[in-house]
């Protein structure tokens, strides 16, 4: 490979990724062809719904495991994955995503190239045209303060260029989750994750890796597929809050552009919004000891009637946030089975009820006055 | 012979001194631990809360009573770090409170194991910026909490959020504030 | 007044039975004392590492040619006699850590400051040695049983196998409660060792610089070289500490019940981070600077021109050293840092941009004009030029605290930090491996494999190192030994980028073998008139003791730097 030849790379590698810009533009084309599947889905997730009032009444939960399964999304709802020898970014599903990916094709990226490009150019002409042969006496210049200023204020002028679109992605992906938003608990352990619901009744779902056989026989790619994937509602913000429960983890989903560390003692939180239904991955971004290239991350979104759906089946209940709720126990290690070469068998659903059915959680209390505090 | 000895005192009083700023980096940067806790309970970097006496929430609430009595959502979050034989989390998800009025909330806790187990929690709020309008008056954090075996309790925490907050543009669409425990075990 | 190259040639041969005094073998390489000697067990030494440090990340690239595990399971069979699984992926973050803390510490480092720095400084700034020879040494055995200690630690348990996998930024709590065992105990050592040596050839190198200037060797006339090594001491000077009273921290969790770092006592495991980069991002710096100072004195060289902009390139260095201080989060950017910190390092990150780009732009300056020879140093230094501007432009993109929410601990980021070390640092040292290497051994190596060296030392590692941005951008995570198949493309193109390149590195070795068995003698000045600092007016190598009278420097400025005037 010489010169010439990587440059040429370099320009390969822009055009595909704005090519990937223009892909982006027209994302609604799957999506549509998808959709009658998901409403036939939808009828069966209906025949299984629970009545809302049955629903807050937790003794009532106690749905038989694997009933996850009702709302579990096909291999050909796969939509935010890596590509085979991708060159580009995964596709972007989010708004702050299709954000940070055009501010990368369409500002950085041409930015680089053109800056890699006349470092290069500049290069081949003063090899071509001041080399010994051709230019045998050298010049003396050492100083030249007009073009010393030039190339200072240039590159000056251009990063406060790259500032503003930077500074506009920062803010937005900062802004605060509304306050009726879904929240997801998301708990990074050694070495998979669980994702608990608040809002829901504080049950827990664990997911870990599926071994590689069970991942190809269901049609998912290997090291990526889960036995139980973090279920959350399409087209709506949830707030994600990560905490770590023995060493830091990092929980990442590259089509959402997102990722945030699970860091034990403290609590961090962002807010994931993901445009349709769909099954995207992740996998855990930061070392957390030997099996760390095992705990994937995937995201099932549904619609919201299904999610809702998803929720009950799980044990959980639905209407906000403000209902009494007893802690969950802390899950012990699932993945301690010994089975090559994945975090463990696909363990059968954590007892969806656990959480407030468990007999060790103390009664529920009463509420302390909700807007009434203490006056002493 | 050798120029160096032309320089010995000159050459050791600058080694001295940079020596002596290598010590000193090496004090800033042990130093660095009270000084990083400090410097989070001051700005409340990091979503760290603030302690705040009665007679300041008595103040802040009247404060709040002038400017109009907007509510906040407050959430509420529980964990134990590995290796405690703790059940612990919060009796209430959410409380929506008057910015500025104290409030508590009531988080559970139990020893699940034979012997008694001293714990101690670390805590912070999200988002981050909230932090140094959090306070808390009250608050099972701010000692270490013994349970015998067995033994299940409810801890109270008293809190109040800054009205100041309703001035800080950094604080503008926040609409909930979740304030996270984790317990640890001491010892 | 004026001195030339012939006066210093006839003083070292007057002197010559003073000069080339040598000590018995044990003495000279064992209680060696001469900043020559010293200089070369440096380099000897770097080698040495690079070549553990590169067969490392040979078996990294052999495991991650294909998907699923293929060469650690039968590796830790063969050296702990070991068949679980965890042990073959423990045994992966053992790797990752020895190759980065080899590579850091061991390779980068002993090569740019020990090795050149300690054979060039004195003899650029006319001195006869450094200025604290003694502890010259100690800094040397002290980096040595640093690496038996770091080799030490792959050998007894560190959590759930044998060795410290913690990764080279050791991070509380996984380094802590994370690790079970004294494998992590001996790496922190290790580092202690290390760095208590490199802080103790900081001070040398920073008051030989200051006092021990020849008559008229102002500050603003040293060459480049010396300028980068002055203020990479002073980074090594600052930010070492602070490594080591967080490693210390670290010991002191682990061994003796403290909680510096745990939240169970008040401790705060993103304090570690915090002080850990406060080290670490000036540290990437020192593995460069004294790159940034090899390369102008080897442009100037073969343009047979003084440096362009010489105020601007040292006092750019200088910014890039200050700067280097102020953006250490940015490489913390998805800890949980809150808006406003976000926004502060991604401005003060990308303010490094421009310091960087007047040192790429005054190089390339320097040779408008000039009369370029490609030798193999400038073929290496044009190398480097381009190949650091690719690395540094991608640094530009991480850079965006937003755009960092896909490209945190992705191969993006592997690739832009070897983009500018395993092809910036490496491509500057074999470039003033080959500018000094016959000034050093006397002999002359061959030009032609040197150039072939470089071709395929080229294609090869950016076979390597290119599709690893394509990986990051395809969102694979970095310090994983598996990985999905659709990452296998380009996992196997790299893997054969590597072995191109550790086929180059057989061509090096052969070229040493040349030089030392059939190069020809080398002249004092063997690049010609383009070379105008004070090495080159000694024999090649150089007298045992050099400068026994000083070298005075012409007063008048040639805008170059230190120069000898010509006669």
């Amino acid at each position: 490979m010489n010169l010439g030849e990587f440059a040429r790379k370099r320009l390969g590698f822009a055009s595909a990724a704005l090519m990937a810009v223009a892909l982006l533009a027209t994302p609604q084309s799957g999506y549509a062809q998808a959709t009658p599947r998901l409403d036939a889905q939808a009828e069966n997730v209906a025949r299984e719904d629970i009545p809302e009032s049955q629903a807050a009444e937790p003794s009532t939960l106690d749905v038989a495991p694997g009933a996850g399964e009702v709302a579990r999304l096909g291999p050909e709802w796969i939509k935010g994955q890596p590509a085979l020898g991708g060159v580009n970014f995964q596709d972007q599903y989010s708004p702050n995503g299709e954000y940070a990916l055009w501010m990368h094709n369409a500002i950085l990226l041409p930015l680089i190239t053109f800056i890699c490009l006349l470092v290069l150019g500049l290069l081949l002409y003063v090899v071509v045209r001041f080399n010994r042969r051709r230019n045998t006496v050298p010049s003396r210049t050492a100083h030249n303060t007009v073009i010393e200023v030039v190339w200072t204020l240039v590159p000056v002028l251009v990063l406060v260029f790259i500032a503003i679109p930077s500074i506009t992605l920062l803010a937005r992906q900062y802004q605060a989750a509304p306050e009726d938003a879904l929240t997801v608990k998301v708990t990074g352990y050694q070495w998979y994750w669980g994702y608990t619901y608040p809002d829901n009744g504080g049950f827990e779902v664990i997911s870990n890796m599926l071994p590689p056989e069970q991942a190809i026989e269901r049609g998912e790619p290997a090291i990526l597929a889960v036995d139980n994937r973090l279920v959350v509602p399409a087209g709506e913000p949830i707030r994600i809050q990560t905490t770590g429960a023995d060493v830091i983890h990092s929980f990442a989903i590259p089509s959402m552009w997102f990722k945030i560390d699970a860091v034990p003692g403290r609590l961090n939180e962002r807010v994931l919004y993901i445009e349709e239904p769909g099954i995207y991955y992740g996998q855990c971004s930061e070392l957390c000891g030997a099996r760390h290239a095992y705990m994937p991350i995937a995201v099932e979104a549904l619609p919201r009637p299904q999610f809702d759906a998803w929720v009950l089946a799980q044990g959980g209940t639905l209407g906000g946030p403000d209902l009494p709720t007893a802690p969950a126990p802390r899950q012990e290690p699932e993945s301690s089975v010994s089975g090559a070469p994945g975090a463990g068998v696909p363990e059968p659903l954590e007892d969806p009820a656990a959480g407030p059915n468990s007999p060790t959680a103390p009664a529920p209390l009463s509420p302390p006055g909700v807007t009434a505090g203490p006056t002493a | 012979m050798n120029r160096t000895a032309q320089f010995p005192e000159k050459n050791g009083r600058v080694a001295l001194i940079l020596l002596a700023v290598a010590a000193g980096m090496l004090a800033l940067g042990f130093a660095s631990v009270p000084l990083y806790r400090l410097f989070c309970q001051v700005t409340g970097f990091g979503g760290t809360t603030q302690r705040a006496t009665l007679a300041e929430s008595v103040t802040a609430e009247k404060l709040a009573q002038s400017a109009g009595g907007r509510t906040i959502s407050v959430r509420f979050d529980g964990n134990v770090s590995a290796g405690m034989p703790w059940t612990f989390g919060p009796e209430q998800v959410t409380q929506t409170v008057a910015i500025g009025r104290r409030n508590m909330a009531l988080f559970s806790a139990k020893n699940n194991s034979s012997v008694p187990v001293t714990g101690t929690a670390s805590f912070n709020v999200e988002p981050e910026q909230a932090g140094p309008y959090f306070n808390k008056i009250q608050c099972f954090c701010f000692t270490e909490q013994t349970l015998q075996p067995g033994q299940a309790v409810d801890m109270p925490v008293i809190y109040y959020v800054d009205p100041k907050a309703l001035d800080d543009p950094d604080m503008k669409g926040v609409e909930q504030i979740t304030l996270s425990y984790t317990f640890h075990r001491k010892g | 007044m004026a001195t030339t190259a012939d006066h210093f040639q006839a003083h070292a041969d007057e002197h010559h039975h003073d000069a080339d005094h040598k000590p018995g073998f044990f003495a000279r390489w064992f209680m060696s004392t001469n900043h020559k000697d010293i200089g070369t067990l440096y380099l000897i030494f770097a080698i040495f590492a690079g070549v553990i440090g590169g067969a490392i990340s040979g078996v990294m690239r052999a495991e991650l040619a294909d998907p699923g595990i293929q060469v650690l399971t039968p590796l830790v069979g063969w050296l702990y006699n070991e068949t679980d699984l965890d042990q073959a992926l423990h045994m992966w973050n053992v790797l990752i850590t020895a190759h980065g803390l080899i590579m850091v510490f061991f390779m980068v480092m002993p090569a740019m400051i020990g090795g050149f720095g300690n054979w060039f400084i004195p003899l650029m700034i006319g001195a006869p040695d450094m200025a604290f020879p003694r502890m010259n040494n100690v800094s040397f055995w002290l980096t040595f049983v640093a690496f038996i200690s770091l080799l030490l630690s792959s050998f007894v348990p560190g959590g759930t196998g044998l060795g410290a996998g913690t990764g080279w930024t050791v991070y509380a709590p996984l380094s802590t409660s994370g690790s079970v065992g004294p494998a992590v105990d001996f790496a922190i050592f290790s580092l202690h060792l290390a760095g208590a040596g490199s802080i103790l050839g900081a001070i040398n190198f920073i008051t030989t610089i200051l006092n021990m200037r020849a008559p008229g060797m102002t500050l603003h006339k040293m060459p480049l070289f010396v300028w980068s090594v002055l203020v990479t001491a002073f980074l090594l000077l600052l930010a070492l500490p602070v490594l080591a009273a967080a490693i210390t921290m670290l010991l002191t969790d682990r061994n003796f019940g403290t909680t510096f770092f745990d939240p169970a006592g008040g401790g705060d495991p993103v304090l570690y981070q915090h002080l850990f980069w406060f080290f670490g991002h000036p540290e990437v710096y020192i593995m460069i600077l004294p790159g940034f100072g090899m390369i102008s004195q080897i442009i100037a060289t073969f343009s047979r021109k003084p440096v362009f902009g010489y105020l601007g390139m040292a006092y750019a260095m200088v910014a890039i050293g200050v700067v280097g201080f102020v953006v250490w989060a940015h490489h913390m950017y998805v800890v949980g840092l809150n808006v406003n910190t976000k926004m502060y390092f991604t401005a003060a990150t990308m303010v490094i941009a421009v310091p960087t780009g007047i040192k790429i732009f005054s190089w390339i300056a320097t040779m408008w004009g000039g009369s370029l020879e490609f030798k193999s140093p400038m073929v290496w230094a044009l190398g480097f030029i381009f190949l650091f501007t690719v690395g540094g432009v991608t640094g530009v993109v991480l850079a965006n605290g937003g755009i960092d929410d896909y490209m945190h601990d992705t191969y993006y980021v592997v690739a832009h930090f070897h983009y500018v070390l395993s092809l910036g640092a490496v491509f500057a040292l074999f470039a003033g491996f080959y500018y000094w290497f016959p000034k050093m051994s006397g002999r002359m190596h061959s030009e032609m494999l040197a150039h072939i060296h470089f071709w395929i030392f080229f294609v090869g590692v950016n076979m390597i190192f290119f599709p690893m941005h394509f990986l990051g951008m395809d969102g694979m995570p970095r310090r994983i030994p598996d990985y999905p198949a659709a990452y296998a493309y380009w996992n196997q193109f790299a893997t054969v980028g590597y072995w191109i390149m550790a086929g180059s590195m057989l061509v090096f070795f052969a070229n040493m073998l040349y030089a030392f068995t059939a190069g020809k003698k080398a002249a004092p000045n063997y690049w010609g008139e383009g070379a105008t600092t004070l090495e080159w007016t000694l024999t090649s190598p150089p007298p045992y003791h050099q400068f026994e009278t000083l070298p005075v420097i012409d007063d008048v400025d040639h805008d170059h730097g230190g120069t000898v005037a010509p006669a």
